[in-house]
């Protein structure tokens, strides 16, 4: 469950920027997160965590959403770039694992929806 | 009234991203390498870390053991004569960079080279957090199956070396290590991987070695 702690982080920033709103938001309805493919997030267990964590706050009863960012690399041997195969690592051209990981492992909090 | 979209950018590792920063410029400062174990509960960490504390003579090792609860690694590392701390996260399934840090600011840091930190056993979540180290250890025992580095690909993506365990069981478990080295391959190629008995101490010395000369 280190959703849990993610989680955590999230809601704090989430609670931040929605103090940085200006004039302040009547209310929350929605956080969308991005997160990379590679990371281990079980969407179930991230909302189920926010429902708990937001609780209480000033975001409560919002939605979380969350964006999928695919894992892409680049081939240090052909020069190839594309989207990788998890849990595979190799070049989609030459079949190296001599690649530079372009996205994948994103983590941030990127749009709050409020009602004004 | 239309709900209105206001765009944000927040990193959300930033919190455990600043305690990484500051072990790893404690570190620095007192020219250490650290080094983080990962494997399942009973791959064999701890007794992998006994039996090459020995072995590793001229670097001055400390250990810092992640545990759920009891202090039993500790207590088993303790017995070595090197310094040691057990950290209790209390059912926390990984250890987090603002733990680590204040365990090692407590250690002789002056007297030491080296310190090991040992993750709560668990293949997912201690990869998922930096703790400031110079690499993640990937952990795995002939017992677990060939096939995990595929199915915990994260760990075996972010480890820049991996030990396979208990390899002197090899002629009683179904377990190919030619494929598991393969699929090590294909998530992480050109990471050197070590094939260890801690029981017969087959291919200690090479793994100590590549301990002893890894500078981060």
């Amino acid at each position: 469950m280190h959703e849990l702690s993610m989680c955590q982080s999230l809601v704090d920033a989430v609670l931040q920027e929605m103090g940085r709103v200006q004039p302040p938001p009547k209310k929350l309805v929605a956080a969308r997160m991005a997160v990379g493919a590679l990371h281990q997030v079980v969407p179930e267990n991230m909302t189920f965590a926010y429902e708990i964590l937001t609780k209480d706050t000033a975001a409560a009863g919002s939605r979380l959403d969350i964006r999928w960012i695919p894992v892409t690399a680049k081939c240090r041997a052909c020069g190839w770039t594309g989207s990788v195969e998890i849990p595979f690592f190799l070049c989609g051209s030459c079949n190296s694992g001599d690649l530079e990981l372009l996205t994948g492992k994103e983590l941030f909090l990127e749009n709050l929806e409020v009602e004004q | 009234m239309k709900p209105e979209n206001i765009k944000v950018y927040r990193d959300l590792m930033g919190e455990n991203e600043k305690w990484a920063a500051e072990t790893r410029a404690l570190l620095q400062k007192h020219k250490l390498i650290m080094i983080n174990l990962i494997g399942a509960p009973g791959c064999g960490k701890t007794t992998l870390l006994e039996s090459i504390v020995g072995m590793l003579k001229d670097i001055r090792v400390a250990v810092l053991e992640g545990d759920v609860e009891t202090t039993r690694d500790a207590e088993r590392i303790s017995k070595l004569q090197i310094p040691v701390s057990q950290l209790i996260t209390g059912g926390a399934c990984h250890l987090e960079a603002k733990l680590v840090h204040y365990a090692l600011k407590d250690l002789p840091l002056e007297d030491l080279d080296l310190v090991v930190v040992e993750n709560v056993g668990n293949l997912v979540c201690p990869a998922e957090f930096d703790v400031g180290e110079h690499a993640k250890i990937a952990v795995l025992s002939v017992t677990e199956g060939e096939d995990k580095p595929l199915k915990y690909p994260l760990l075996f993506r972010e480890c820049k070396a991996a030990v396979l365990t208990k390899i002197d069981l090899l002629p009683y478990v179904p377990f190919n290590i030619d494929a598991c080295c393969e699929n090590i391959r294909q998530v992480n190629a050109g990471i050197p991987i070590f094939k260890v008995s801690s029981m017969s101490g087959a291919g200690l010395s090479e793994w100590c070695a590549w301990v002893s000369k890894f500078q981060g």
